[in-house]
């Protein structure tokens, strides 16, 4: 469905992503693995159109986008909800996740039974929808963010650390979230440091070091790998 | 007390006018963070297209405006493909430098085709209003109530229309509202053309009591950089309160003080309040 080959990202000398190859299948919860500054906010800015590949090609269900502008991108359906959740601070909750489907703007209808449908998945932001977005805690705005994600409909959803900041009980509650939306049969790229409950709900899972793909395997593999559990899950 | 409320006339009349320009000016400088000089150059033009068609084409005075408007928000979005587009990423600086040499290259085309010479702008409506024993050009009650008329629109349109929305999207969160698909570059066009479109209908407003020469957008556009950075940058309540309040000392100075001092007073206003709050009346960026 998604299919990396070769992507090559440099900012200025620095080599960002080198040669990152991977592919997610329709359906599929795929983890990325890696620590700060490891390439994985790059990689979904590039797949996301937001930064200019040096080499490489992004297929998505069998037609290239890596030339694409990013809203076309979200258009044929691969949405990215960012690291740092990058919301419209000032605008109400239901503002920012109406905005999220602003490449579906003409069919209003549709938008508006998929907002209850978010409504139903965050209960709490029904409640909230008249606060401007800014007002909310960390986790309530994650659950925006990827409410907003969910907005543009997806066909592959981006989520880059969506459980950093967040207390240990709120992380429980957005990786359930996800595996929800991922068992609807939305395919999700998830990138994490928190390696360990990321695996629990991953298919399959990536390690990503220096802009390198270092280590691919399923979960049981990479949660029983000796060099995972020290560097990632500290077990 | 007939020449309080008089000055009170003048004030927001003044007032209407330098909000309108800087409204325009904060939408840029909000969205974009480009502090663009052109845009009094920009004000100036629109005074000159529309003394062109009332003039010499003999357009009535508002389809002269909204002529002026349309030529202006073309121009506008002119200089953000050519000039101002190519900066992206560039230092401020370099966008400051730019948006100068605009304002010297507009003003010296303008006066190449129509000369150095002050001109008129006749307006329609220059009969006197009588209203609870005062006195009230009709010009200047159009000039307040237009712009008050042009402030509610543009609210609306920011608040309730798709399209606005993106507008104030990128304000608050450029690489927010590119990952909801938001083409920046379509809502810079549109931002430059509707702030160029109101520094036109401020000037056309304003010019059949003032006059039409290449410098006037000059003073304007400095007292415009005063309001916005009075009222908060990229502030739209921080522009037309900042309007206001330069509008009123001026109107207020001119008469209590002295005409001579007219324009220093805005300035010294400016030194004083930016002394006592450094960030503006209305910090936070726009809405």
């Amino acid at each position: 469905m998604l299919r990396l080959d070769g992507l090559t990202l440099h900012y200025g000398q620095f080599r960002a992503l080198d040669r990152v190859s991977l592919h997610a299948g329709p359906g599929e919860l795929v983890v990325m693995l890696g620590a700060n500054g490891a390439g994985k906010s790059s990689l979904f800015l590039a797949i996301s159109g937001l930064r200019k590949l040096s080499a490489g090609s992004i297929r998505f269900n069998e037609r290239e986008v890596a030339r694409d502008k990013p809203s076309d991108i979200v258009a044929s359906g691969i949405v990215h909800c960012p690291e740092g959740r990058k919301l419209f601070p000032g605008m109400s909750v239901a503002k920012n996740l109406m905005l999220g489907a602003y490449v579906h703007r003409r069919d209003r209808r549709g938008s508006d039974a998929l907002i209850d449908r978010v409504f139903g998945l965050f209960p709490m932001l029904h409640d909230k929808r008249n606060d401007p977005a800014g007002s909310l805690s960390g986790g309530q705005q994650q659950m925006v963010a990827i409410g907003r994600a969910l907005m543009g409909r997806p066909q592959v959803l981006l989520l880059d650390e969506p459980s950093l900041g967040l207390a240990p009980l709120v992380v429980r509650q957005v990786l359930a979230a996800i595996k929800a939306i991922n068992a609807e049969g939305t395919t999700v790229l998830l990138a994490e440091q928190n390696a360990y409950a990321a695996l629990q709900i991953a298919d399959r899972a990536y390690v990503i070091e220096s802009g390198r793909i270092v280590m691919e395997g399923d979960r049981q593999t990479l949660l029983n790998d000796e060099s995972i559990r020290r560097a990632y899950i500290g077990a | 007390m007939v020449m309080f409320f008089q000055q009170i006339l003048n004030g927001l009349t003044l007032g209407s006018v330098y909000s309108l320009v800087a409204l325009g000016l904060t939408l840029i400088y909000g969205i974009l963070h480009i502090p663009n000089f052109s845009h009094g150059a920009l004000y100036m033009v629109g005074a000159y297209f529309a003394y062109f068609f009332a003039g010499s084409l003999g357009v009535p005075y508002w389809g002269a405006m909204a002529g002026a408007a349309v030529v202006v928000a073309l121009l506008a979005v002119a200089s953000e493909r050519l000039v101002f587009r190519p900066l992206r990423g560039a230092p401020v600086l370099h966008d400051m430098i730019a948006a100068i040499g605009l304002l010297l290259f507009l003003e010296a085309v303008v006066q190449a085709i129509w000369g150095a010479d002050f001109h008129r702008l006749q307006s329609p409506h220059t009969q006197i209003v009588h209203l609870f024993g005062l006195v009230a050009p009709a010009q200047r009650l159009l000039i307040v109530a237009a712009a008050f008329a042009l402030m509610l629109g543009l609210h609306l349109f920011l608040q309730r229309t798709v399209m606005g929305s993106t507008i104030i999207a990128m304000a608050q969160d450029r690489e927010g509202a590119a990952l909801v698909g938001i083409d920046a570059s379509r809502v810079s066009m549109v931002t430059f053309a509707i702030s160029g479109a109101l520094a036109a209908v401020a000037a056309v407003l304003f010019a059949p009591i003032s006059l039409v020469y290449p410098a006037m957008g000059d003073l304007v556009i400095l007292k415009a950089f005063v309001i916005i950075i009075l009222g908060g940058m990229g502030s739209l309540p921080g522009a037309i309160l900042g309007g206001m309040v330069i509008g009123f000392a001026e109107s207020f100075g001119a008469f209590y003080i002295s005409t001579n001092y007219k324009d220093i007073i805005a300035f010294a206003l400016f030194v004083l309040i930016m002394s006592v709050r450094p960030s503006g009346l209305f910090p936070g960026g726009v809405r």
